[in-house]
């Protein structure tokens, strides 16, 4: 059987192999929903696009029904660079509305878990995950903001990788938060990752955020857990984290601990930041472009524009709304620009840490949830399942969610945090943990 | 928060809500901001990060460039000729 990407590429394959592969996916979409749009291939390795990244001439909607009917022109640049490696696109992955969201519930058809489907996928990137834990030779395009490759990437049982901030060009991604979008990869393990990273990386002419500094790959036997990000995290996660601990001291890294109180604060800091910004990117859907389209042409236009917003859901509207209000003149001092001040003093202080270690800890605080657990929450209590994926995220650094045990045949995930720049440290992480841990999958579309 | 003050910001930001969208998104927007509010006695730097890391300027020269799918743009548009069709101002 091939395993990598590689391998597999390098594999003559009948039509009857891309039939099969394109029926089989179809019909386990139906009842997973990890796309929103497929589409047919006959040659390639497959690759998926999270559906707030535009692909040429296919509907991409960002999970939200005011971009129902827009159809990009363009691809973008991580696209256009993973289409010219002869890769096949296979089709848009689902997700949380703009990516706001930690379960994938915030839109039409949410993804289920393969695992177990009365339990949720993880968000935004949700459809990500599961396209990448139900076909075998595959690559998910996926972009978090505050977590959304790691959370989904741990329910669901794959590595989910998550960049430096620029290291990736944004060109062609629907914006959720301008300073915090970060375009990443999902995959079943570390070649077929760094396969991918190595031609999505770079620099770009149309994104002047993306940089031009070379990836490095600083290895390092000293793993720190920040007790701030393990605090809040429930029982049944911490023991076996536990023990991925002990398991790795076995393999000769030492473990250390430290506290950072300003990691208490990566919240609140994280969710005005990326509102703020929310609000002002999504004033552009006014209802008579990006695919929506509002006909009552003889309103003016503030009725016009506050008419077409009415297709937003529930959390985009509260998202705008708080957004607006942290950026008020009479307000913005206290909350816009002390999350700003909040945030480099975050990024500090993990700096400061990630000199000469790695930062691990579990990926979620809690044990994958089922759907209907998770209609219970409260925003705020929502909100707070991104304790641990939040304060990487919102410091621009590198990190990556990957699978180390099963409990009640669900995965659970780590993740590891290196510094700005030294995302081959984390590839390198992970070949070295897979020598001990084999990961489990319950199908295996595509396999050879 | 104040109805009236609420209603105002629902203006500011042309978000329309049902009555039954309305007590319970204010609940939320309420609750919210008041656990935003624990970030007022955090000791930081008075150094705000617009952006996790350091960006030097890069920004392309200021010539234009020709885009070869126009046609693409409209389609996501309602049009007249080659204008987008909008509401009046």
């Amino acid at each position: 059987m091939t395993e990598t990407i590689e391998e597999f590429a390098s594999v003559d394959k009948p039509p009857s192999y891309y039939e099969k592969l394109n029926r089989d996916i179809n019909e386990l979409n139906n009842r997973l929903h990890a796309f929103n749009l497929l589409s047919k291939i006959d040659r390639g390795v497959p690759f998926s696009v999270k559906d707030n990244i535009c692909v040429n001439g296919v509907e991409s909607t960002a999970g939200s029904p005011i971009l129902k009917g827009y159809i990009p022109p363009f691809d973008a640049t991580v696209v256009e660079k993973i289409k010219q490696a002869s890769f096949s696109f296979i089709g848009k992955t689902s997700m949380d509305e703009f990516g706001f969201g930690t379960f994938g519930i915030n839109c039409d058809t949410p993804a289920k878990n393969p695992f177990d489907e009365e339990r949720v996928a993880g968000g935004s990137s949700s459809g990500a995950a599961v396209a990448t834990a139900i076909l075998k030779h595959h690559i998910a395009i996926a972009e978090s903001t505050g977590g959304s490759i790691s959370a989904p990437a741990a329910f669901c049982g794959v590595v989910g990788f998550t960049p430096t901030y620029g290291a990736v060009s944004r060109y062609g991604l629907i914006d959720y938060a301008n300073s915090l979008d970060k375009i990443g990869v999902m995959a079943r393990n570390s070649s077929d990752l760094r396969y991918a990273f190595d031609i999505i990386r770079g620099t770009d002419d149309y994104d002047s955020t993306c940089t031009n500094r070379a990836i490095e790959n600083f290895s390092t036997n000293k793993l720190t857990v920040i007790k701030e990000l393990v605090e809040n995290v429930d029982s049944e996660i911490l023991e076996p984290f536990n023990s991925l601990l002990d398991t790795l001291k076995g393999q000769g890294y030492s473990v250390e601990y430290k506290s950072l109180e300003i990691l208490k604060q990566s919240i609140p800091a994280y969710y005005i930041i990326s509102m703020a910004e929310a609000s002002t990117n999504l004033a552009k859907y006014t209802g008579f472009k990006y695919g929506h389209k509002n006909m009552e042409f003889t309103e003016n236009y503030n009725l016009f524009f506050t008419n077409s917003r009415t297709a937003f859901g529930t959390e985009a509207k509260r998202r705008v709304i708080l957004g607006t209000f942290v950026r008020s003149a009479s307000v913005k001092n206290r909350y816009y620009f002390k999350a700003l001040n909040i945030r480099n003093t975050i990024i500090a202080a993990l700096k400061e840490t990630l000199k000469d270690s790695l930062i691990i800890s579990p990926t979620m605080p809690v044990f994958t949830p089922k759907f209907s657990e998770v209609k219970e929450l409260t925003p705020v209590q929502n909100y707070s399942m991104d304790a641990i994926t939040i304060p990487p995220n919102l410091s621009g650094l590198p990190h990556m969610s990957f699978p180390y045990t099963y409990l009640n045949g669900m995965p659970v995930g780590a993740q590891i945090v290196t510094d700005h720049f030294n995302d081959y440290a984390l590839i390198s992480f992970l070949e070295a943990w897979e020598k001990s841990f084999k990961p489990k999958f319950k199908y295996n579309i595509g396999a050879i | 928060m104040e109805e009236k003050e609420f209603d105002r910001l629902l203006k500011t930001c042309r978000i329309k809500l049902t009555k039954e969208e309305y007590d319970k998104i204010k609940n939320d927007i309420e609750s919210i901001i008041s656990y935003f509010n624990s970030i007022d006695n955090t000791q930081c730097q008075e150094n705000p990060a617009y952006h996790p890391i350091n960006i030097k300027e890069n920004l392309g020269e200021d010539v234009p460039k020709k885009f070869d799918n126009v046609e693409g743009i409209l389609k996501n548009t309602r049009t007249y000729r080659f204008y987008i069709v909008g509401p009046k101002i």
